[in-house]
């Protein structure tokens, strides 16, 4: 083969990912509309959800997915799972956070104290494809439990 | 294979073992062997092999030896070539000048903003930030700032070769 062995761009690295969980969500039954965002430019993936199928009847339901895939190959990726609709906010985050020890958590909007809560969260998986799954499941389970 | 995590389930029953194999090798940041691949998509290695070869046949993949071990790596010009074809398929020349303007105008707004002139020295500025919140959107910029550095490369590569790209089938329209 020729060129060089394997070079890592962190840019393109991150858009294929961007590209890999647009594409996975598109999978998901409760996904009716996936698009990169702002449109044309995929710095986001933002997909809009029919929580009714899962038995959650939200208005606005909504994922806006950010990820960026490290500065070296070998590097932790960084990135978010926001959750919103018409009542909450929430989401899960790997990234660096005064409030948590690691960078795995699962952060939620208090409307009566009109401040986060935080909780650590360990993903079973570093891989995009996997985390959009494990995500879309918690996210099963946080809208069951209210 | 691993003890299912939350959302397997519905993965495979959503996917099929080469969809699943195709996610995770596409989605690698780095080289890695078959059993990794496998592990993570939850099917056996065997079953993982046999479609990354067909992978690496697609041009999907490309096969990386290191030390006698076949590592799997997503093709960089295949990502390119994909975002390329959609971009074309969405846009037309003069959309796809618009669109250059768009991203030219969003990196422009950060150089005036912080007054650097790429995302490496943009985060050399992140050294001399007061606040912790300064600090998360001066990183979050340089990164949306690659991100759309790399995006404005495709753009361009489809404006200057679009008349290339587009022939075979405007002539047979």
């Amino acid at each position: 083969m020729g060129g060089p062995d394997w070079t890592y761009d962190p840019a393109e690295a991150s858009h294929r990912a961007l590209r890999g969980i647009q594409h996975e969500l598109g999978r998901h039954p409760i996904v009716t509309d996936v698009r990169g965002f702002p449109t044309g430019e995929l710095t986001r993936v933002v997909a809009a959800l029919a929580t009714e199928r899962w038995g959650a009847d939200r208005d606005d339901a909504a994922l806006t997915v950010r990820w960026f895939a490290g500065a070296t190959a070998d590097a932790a990726p960084e990135f978010s799972f926001h959750y919103s609709d018409e009542a909450s906010d929430s989401g899960w985050h790997h990234e660096p956070n005064p409030h948590v020890e690691g960078w795995g958590h699962y952060q939620e909007w208090n409307a009566t104290t009109e401040e986060y809560t935080y909780d650590s969260y360990t993903f079973g998986s570093a891989n995009p494809t996997r985390v959009v799954w494990e995500v879309m499941s918690s996210l099963s389970a946080e809208l069951d439990a209210d | 294979m691993t003890e299912p995590g939350p959302g397997v389930d519905a993965w495979t029953e959503q996917t099929s073992a080469f969809d699943r194999v195709q996610s995770i090798a596409s989605t690698l940041s780095e080289p890695r062997p078959a059993s990794y691949i496998a592990d993570e998509a939850y099917v056996a290695e065997n079953t993982a092999r046999n479609h990354l070869q067909r992978l690496v046949d697609l041009n999907v993949l490309r096969t990386i030896d290191r030390e006698g071990t076949t590592l799997y790596a997503p093709d960089p010009l295949h990502t390119r070539m994909q975002t390329l074809r959609e971009l074309l398929d969405e846009y037309d020349q003069d959309a796809l000048l618009d669109l250059k303007a768009d991203i030219q105008s969003r990196i422009e707004e950060w150089r005036d903003a912080y007054d650097v002139v790429s995302p490496s020295a943009l985060r050399e500025r992140a050294a001399r930030t007061d606040t912790a919140s300064e600090t998360r959107e001066i990183k979050q910029t340089a990164r949306d700032w690659e991100l759309l550095a790399y995006r404005l490369s495709i753009v361009e590569d489809a404006i200057e070769n679009y008349a290339t790209y587009t022939q075979d089938f405007e002539a047979s329209a």
